[in-house]
């Protein structure tokens, strides 16, 4: 007999009886026991998203947001045993749940949430000594093909919201009251040392930096930064990178960091 | 340039001036403000594979919940309340606003 | 230090196993990790969740390498699932393998239970039927980790809310040949016995004596929240959200007696207090572990 396989369907649905071999002391009706199991495994992983989305949960308020987390886990319970990777398609639950509608902002908000959390707990990587990119502007016919690996940590946002406003309100930067949802945003997410940052980034800033992280070398990386952008400063763009420490390795070709 | 002459729209000497200044910028000395932000790193999430139990025994696990048509009764009631004026700045007004701000 | 292990391996599990000491431990909270490197309170070990930690790197790694280098430390498993009616999650265990490798924890510890369903993790540590099923299926998930980790695994008895019809043991004899026949350590949480033997009308002195004391490597004590069952009869919550309650340190009073000084972690997981407050607690487990020196165990050693 599968025991678990009763246990478990019914751990997840309301709807279903508890399962048939349960056994209580006193007689007493084991469905009020096996409670406690259901309302273990949704509350702890309903936890597990709040201490993940801290301004989602801000924004719409606690009672909203776990009766919206409690559907979400239902749809999609952990595929893994490390919670910290868990919630990683709650942003395009959001998106899709009509409740929310009314929050249009509130997926994007949750994007950048993720990447903190990414951010957070990715491989460290020690950043690139800036003599190294010294030395490379003594070749300047070569810097077009030099290549910027940056650290695992990193991440984008493109938002048509103004998720970096929104998030920074939530920490007491801003008044909230002062920011306009509506405005486009782009977010730069990495980790300057230990401390996650969240930065506010022009759309060329963005586009260099996914063209780098698609291995595409510094003059490649640089036009579409401009196209997009015309007031693309990619000196202020590398001098961000540089000053967090998000730069770790530079090469002339794809295959042989420099350092 | 290593591109081809038709996009070769960034010269090796705009790339060298942005990269010296890159290189300049990000080696003065920190700001007091930005010495200061040294000092908030790590506070810390929590971790998340815990041991908690929930509260009570009937609450969460054994409520239905349907938010198809009409069942669902809760509105968004956060801080969403406060956002949405038509009147605030721009996005990089905004922006600027709080560039130098760390993580909580 | 090493102590030659009271548990004779009669199946893969290596004989001589580095131990904690017999000192009260408490829980690493990342909320207290620069309080500790501050202050270097005076802990017997810290313990960790060992998927908190099954991360690639960041602050978390940081700091519990920093804290590793000043205490002992145990790693206690939440998620490998030993009871689960399905192949151990190879993946996990390999990870796993590396926390171990990386940190070399004094102790290494997993529960009674399962958490996990097909690809679905529940989070929770779901109850078991005692039978000669899931006591084969238990026995071989432990052998197959402890020759993986080259380790004693310390398995913890679970606090339960249900029981099975279809139990052909009860709890204490399960573990008792669990315990013969892996080799396996006891990591004995006195909370959860307690809370068992409320939920379920057990006699706990009955059921501690049934228990291989022999085998205890490490104590758990935790706080509980109070409820009912359908019968209007206390149903006792793991919540780990309170202190210890009064009867649970009656109890270890009388467990430390029996077995000696243990080594003994106070847990919390849920509305976690400041840090002085979880080192009290740790005190007073530490007051009662003072008084009850010298141990058997030292002595046998």
């Amino acid at each position: 007999m599968n025991s678990q396989q009763d246990f478990f369907a019914a751990l997840l649905d309301p709807e279903r009886d508890c399962p048939a071999d349960l056994k209580t002391w006193n007689g007493s009706d084991p469905a009020a026991r096996f409670a406690v199991y259901r309302n273990n495994v949704l509350s702890s992983l309903i936890d597990a998203l709040a201490a993940s989305f801290p301004v989602v949960q801000q924004l719409v308020g606690e009672a909203f947001f776990r009766a919206m987390a409690a559907v979400y886990v239902r749809h999609s319970p952990p595929r893994t045993r490390i919670l910290a990777d868990y919630g990683t398609d709650f942003p395009t639950f959001i998106e899709g749940f009509a409740p929310a509608g009314s929050l249009p902002y509130l997926a994007d908000v949750a994007r950048l949430e993720l990447l903190r959390i990414r951010a957070y707990h990715a491989a460290d990587a020690a950043p690139l000594n800036p003599t190294v990119l010294a030395a490379a502007l003594a070749v300047p016919e070569r810097l077009g093909s030099l290549r910027l690996r940056l650290q695992p940590a990193l991440g984008l946002l493109d938002s048509a919201f103004a998720v970096v406003s929104l998030w920074a309100a939530h920490q007491g930067a801003l008044a909230l009251a002062e920011v306009d949802p509506d405005q486009a945003q782009c977010a730069l997410v990495l980790r300057n040392g230990l401390a996650v940052e969240v930065l506010g980034i022009r759309r060329g800033d963005l586009v260099f930096i996914q063209a780098l992280l698609q291995g595409q070398p510094l003059g490649a990386a640089t036009q579409p930064a401009l196209a997009s952008d015309p007031t693309f400063d990619l000196g202020a763009c590398l001098a961000q990178l540089l000053r967090a420490g998000a730069i770790t390795h530079c090469t002339y070709d794809k295959q042989r960091p420099l350092p | 340039m290593n591109t081809t002459a038709s996009h070769a729209v960034v010269s090796a000497a705009a790339l060298a001036l942005a990269l010296g200044a890159a290189l300049a910028i990000s080696s003065a000395p920190l700001t007091a403000q930005a010495a200061d932000n040294e000092k908030c790193f790590g506070v810390a999430m929590q971790g998340k594979n815990d041991c908690a139990a929930g509260p009570g025994t009937t609450c969460a696990g054994t409520a239905k919940v349907d938010y198809q048509g009409n069942a669902w009764k809760l509105v968004p009631q956060g801080t969403c309340e406060q956002t949405a004026s038509p009147t605030s700045p721009t996005g990089f007004g905004q922006l600027e606003a709080f560039k130098e701000v760390k993580q909580s | 230090m090493m102590i030659v292990s009271p548990t004779q391996a009669t199946n893969g599990a290596p004989a001589l196993s580095p131990q904690l000491p017999p000192r009260a431990g408490i829980g690493l909270k990342s909320q207290h990790y620069q309080q500790i490197l501050e202050r270097n309170p005076a802990v017997g070990f810290f313990e960790v969740h060992a998927e908190n930690y099954l991360v690639a790197g960041g602050p978390f790694h940081h700091y519990l390498g920093l804290i590793r280098e000043r205490y002992p430390l145990s790693i206690h498993g939440v998620g490998l699932s030993l009871g689960a009616q399905q192949p151990l999650d190879r993946e996990h265990l390999e990870r796993l393998a590396s926390l171990l490798e990386r940190y070399q924890p004094q102790a290494f510890s997993e529960h009674l239970a399962w958490s996990s369903h097909g690809d679905v993790f529940l989070n929770d540590l779901l109850p078991l039927a005692y039978d000669n099923a899931t006591l084969t299926r238990v026995c071989a998930h432990i052998d197959q980790v402890q020759s993986r980790l080259q380790r004693q695994l310390l398995l913890e008895n679970p606090a339960t809310y249900v029981e099975f019809a279809h139990s052909s043991m009860d709890e204490a004899a399960f573990i008792g040949e669990v315990v013969r026949r892996t080799g396996c350590g006891l990591l004995l949480d006195v909370n959860n016995a307690y809370v068992s033997s409320i939920n379920h009308h057990w006699d706990v002195q009955a059921y501690l004596h049934a228990l291989p004391l022999h085998a205890v490597g490490e104590i758990h004590l935790a706080g509980f929240a109070e409820d009912r069952d359908a019968a209007g009869e206390r149903l006792l919550i793991d919540n780990h959200g309170a202190p210890v309650d009064a009867a649970v340190w009656r109890l270890y009073t009388e467990v430390l007696q029996l077995i000696g000084a243990t080594p003994t972690l106070l847990e919390r997981d849920n509305a976690i207090p400041p840090l002085d407050l979880l080192l009290e607690e740790a005190q007073h487990a530490q007051a009662l572990l003072d008084a009850i020196q010298p141990t058997r165990r030292q002595a046998s050693a």
